[in-house]
């Protein structure tokens, strides 16, 4: 038996830009122990959004739960009034909500595999997937005017229509970063060092991933087939070519592949947004207040986002409840992490691509 | 949407989930308390694996020196929302530690009214 030592991993770590903290308890550099503590910026925007702010102005609210993830949250959002409302959103809207919903996709599962990269050692090919997710910014700016923190979906259709010009440039740069992200997921699938670092470490059972409800990436990497995309019908993703990518190895490996399949997946989806594009309006005009409760499930590019909204026939809400995917992987990454060697613990760790602003909101 | 609400009293709040749930079929998403004022009421939302809006919800309310019965026997991963509660609602939830998010100079079950 070894001498027992306690390592903190994180608030601030080399490997986790983060502010969560993991205390590890470690004997010959076996992880015995581990506890969480999420609450370093946690930013009350619930209560804000329940008491300071109107119904109308949460979406924009919500967008700054995190930057990475605005996209989806204010999706959930609206999502979640327009079912209360009643409202109908126009068939253009849906789909200039899945070409955003997709480029905030892309650049997600890009930065996730990067740093994933960054912690192997493999800066080279951190730079490469940097360089190369600088194109959907470009994208992502294109169409929204900004490159995070995006405004895009509002209560009723979305806050901007694509010009033929903007259209052009897209499919342009669509065809290069495919070309690039092909490119990178045989990489991220051949590598002979990265397979020796990442296959078989960090594994999560589909029996564990079932019972410790785990959601995005991490549960289709188990073989757990469940995607927000498939069960909830926010947006018309099948016309538009998603399929589900699961696997089954569970480990870190496969959580990055299945990030880089879905990559690939998304600009695919691109292309037939773009093609089938409807004409029409871009959003209706919004009457009444918000009464009664409505709840939204939403594939953010973690996995699972989860909406609660609750209106009482006033500006503000009398409710707002946020559950974000990481919020839900925390469990599964406690459990994992006992029996593990300390040295495993920024792959497994930065594999889950943990978004602590988001949890914190 | 298709959505099972089941009212129960706080008491058989585990039992009834127990009888419900299985792993296999259900997705286990949060539990949420909203506060009415004087009380809670706690929903727990499950989700159904591959079926298109498919969700089971289970209401019961409780009043703040209420225990809160913790569902982690029968789903494990329950303890992170059940902390939360406990936290920024302020509820007596059973085995859950407060400081998920909150510390103790920071302001105490923000969500409460009032």
């Amino acid at each position: 038996m070894g001498k027992k030592i306690t390592i903190p991993f994180g608030s601030q770590h080399v490997a986790l830009p983060e502010p969560i903290r993991f205390v590890f308890q470690t004997e010959n550099e076996k992880i015995v122990d581990v506890d969480v503590d999420v609450g370093y910026v946690h930013r009350g925007i619930e209560k804000a959004c329940m008491t300071k702010f109107k119904y109308m102005q949460v979406g924009y609210v919500v967008a700054r739960v995190c930057g990475l993830c605005a996209i989806s949250h204010t999706l959930a959002y609206v999502t979640a009034v327009e079912r209360l409302m009643g409202i109908e959103v126009p068939k253009r809207a849906l789909y200039l909500r899945i070409l955003v919903s997709e480029l905030d996709r892309i650049h997600s599962h890009l930065l996730a595999m990067g740093h994933l990269a960054e912690v192997a050692g493999y800066e080279n090919l951190f730079m490469h997937t940097f360089r190369d997710r600088e194109l959907v910014m470009e994208l992502q700016e294109l169409v929204t005017g900004n490159r995070i923190q995006f405004d895009y979906a509002c209560i009723g259709g979305v806050n901007r229509d694509l010009t033929p010009e903007v259209e052009k440039e897209l499919r342009e740069k669509l065809k290069t970063l495919k070309e690039k992200v092909l490119w990178l997921k045989d990489v991220y699938e051949n590598d002979y060092s990265i397979k020796y670092r990442w296959k078989g470490v960090g594994v999560i059972t589909k029996e564990m991933a079932k019972e410790l409800n785990v959601v995005g990436p991490p549960a289709r990497a188990s073989g757990l087939a469940t995607d927000v995309r498939n069960e909830f019908d926010y947006l018309p993703f099948k016309e538009v070519g998603y399929r589900m990518v699961v696997r089954d190895e569970g480990d870190v490996y496969a959580r990055n592949m299945v990030r880089a399949e879905e990559t690939v997946n998304s600009i695919e989806m691109l292309f037939n947004v773009l093609d089938g594009m409807p004409e029409g309006d871009i959003k209706v005009n919004v009457k009444g207040l918000p009464e009664g409760e409505s709840f939204v499930r939403i594939e953010a590019p973690r996995g699972e986002l989860f909406y609660y909204v609750r209106g009482n026939k006033k500006m503000v809400l009398e409710r707002l409840r946020i559950r974000v995917p990481t919020f839900a992987n925390i469990p599964v990454m406690r459990e994992l992490f006992v029996g593990m060697e300390y040295a495993d613990v920024p792959a497994v760790v930065i594999s889950f691509d943990p978004c602590l602003s988001c949890t914190a909101r | 949407m298709k959505v099972d609400e089941v009212k129960v009293p706080l008491r058989e709040v585990r039992k009834a989930i127990k009888e419900f749930y299985n792993p296999d079929e259900w997705h286990f998403i949060t539990v949420n308390g909203t506060d009415l004022g004087g009380k809670v009421e706690l929903k727990w939302f499950f989700a159904k694996y591959g079926e298109k809006e498919v969700f089971k919800v289970f209401t019961a309310e409780a009043g703040y020196d209420d225990e809160i019965p913790t569902i982690t026997y029968i789903i494990p991963s329950a303890w992170i929302s059940e902390w939360e509660l406990a936290d920024l609602l302020g509820l007596n939830v059973e085995g859950a530690k407060k400081g998920l998010f909150l510390e103790p100079d920071s302001p105490q079950a923000p969500l409460r009214r009032g």
